[in-house]
């Protein structure tokens, strides 16, 4: 009875330990924030910026044009109310 | 040196000076912002990565260098330059936007911008940032790609 206990409860009672570890583990915080390509990303979209004052409201706020302050010097808007650039934009895109 | 009463003055995060300190509740530290970021894709570690990146990126070079990380409307180009057009001085800023579910990424350069960071030059950290983002590294990709981008564009 007693080599029973102790062949086959000491092991079951370690490896009932370490699968309760292993299944407690922080698996919320890790494997299912993290972003795998193929699988849908639904977090809300994000802007980083070194300074976040320097983003403006933008073309959300084109709707209400009473409460748009007039055009200050230096910026040009064409009819739509979109901000025109002095020159052409650059850059380059790519697809994964 | 303490002038005027005490009680008036913001001693701690708290209502009463005497009470628990910030360590007993850190989150009264986090602003509105920060717990919408601490929301997101990214832990606490990359998100301090990402914000030294660009702080140093945009100190080296002059320029302003931001990372939009979502969906765009399509057309993709044409939204993410409209994004870009939000930045102050667009002239001399550097968008970087990320969208995973249609997986796109879109670099546009300012036309001041343009003439430090050649499209060349941001293609190269396009397909750096890409061949990240397929292995599903986001973070790293980013900070990656914000590197490229200011090493090409050089100090100021």
């Amino acid at each position: 009875m007693s080599t029973v206990l102790i062949f086959v409860g000491i092991p079951l009672a370690v490896i009932l330990v370490v699968a309760a570890l292993v299944h407690s583990g922080s698996e919320r915080n890790r494997s299912n924030r993290r972003y795998r390509p193929g699988r849908p990303y639904e977090f809300a979209p994000i802007w980083f910026l070194s300074a976040p004052e320097q983003v403006t409201a933008g073309s959300g706020e084109a709707a209400q044009p009473a409460q748009r302050p007039a055009i200050e010097a230096g910026i040009i808007e064409d009819s739509a109310g979109q901000r025109v650039l002095p020159g052409p934009v650059g850059g380059a895109s790519d697809r994964w | 040196m303490t002038a005027g009463d005490p009680r008036s003055q913001e001693l701690t995060a708290l209502d009463e000076p005497g009470g628990d300190t910030i360590s007993a509740e850190p989150e009264q530290t986090t602003t509105a912002t920060g717990r919408e970021a601490l929301d997101g894709p990214f832990n606490t570690r990359q998100l301090l990565r990402l914000d030294e990146a660009l702080r140093v990126a945009d100190q080296q070079t002059g320029l302003t260098f931001s990372v939009y990380i979502g969906d765009l409307d399509e057309p993709v180009r044409d939204s993410a330059e409209q994004l870009h057009k939000r930045i102050s001085h667009p002239e001399t800023a550097v968008l970087v936007a990320v969208s995973p579910n249609q997986r796109v990424l879109e670099i546009v350069t300012g036309h001041e911008a343009r003439k430090r960071i050649s499209d060349r030059d941001a293609k190269l950290a396009a397909l750096s940032m890409a061949a990240s983002f397929a292995g599903g590294d986001l973070a790293g990709g980013v900070l990656s790609g914000l590197d490229q981008l200011a090493t090409h564009a050089g100090k100021h």
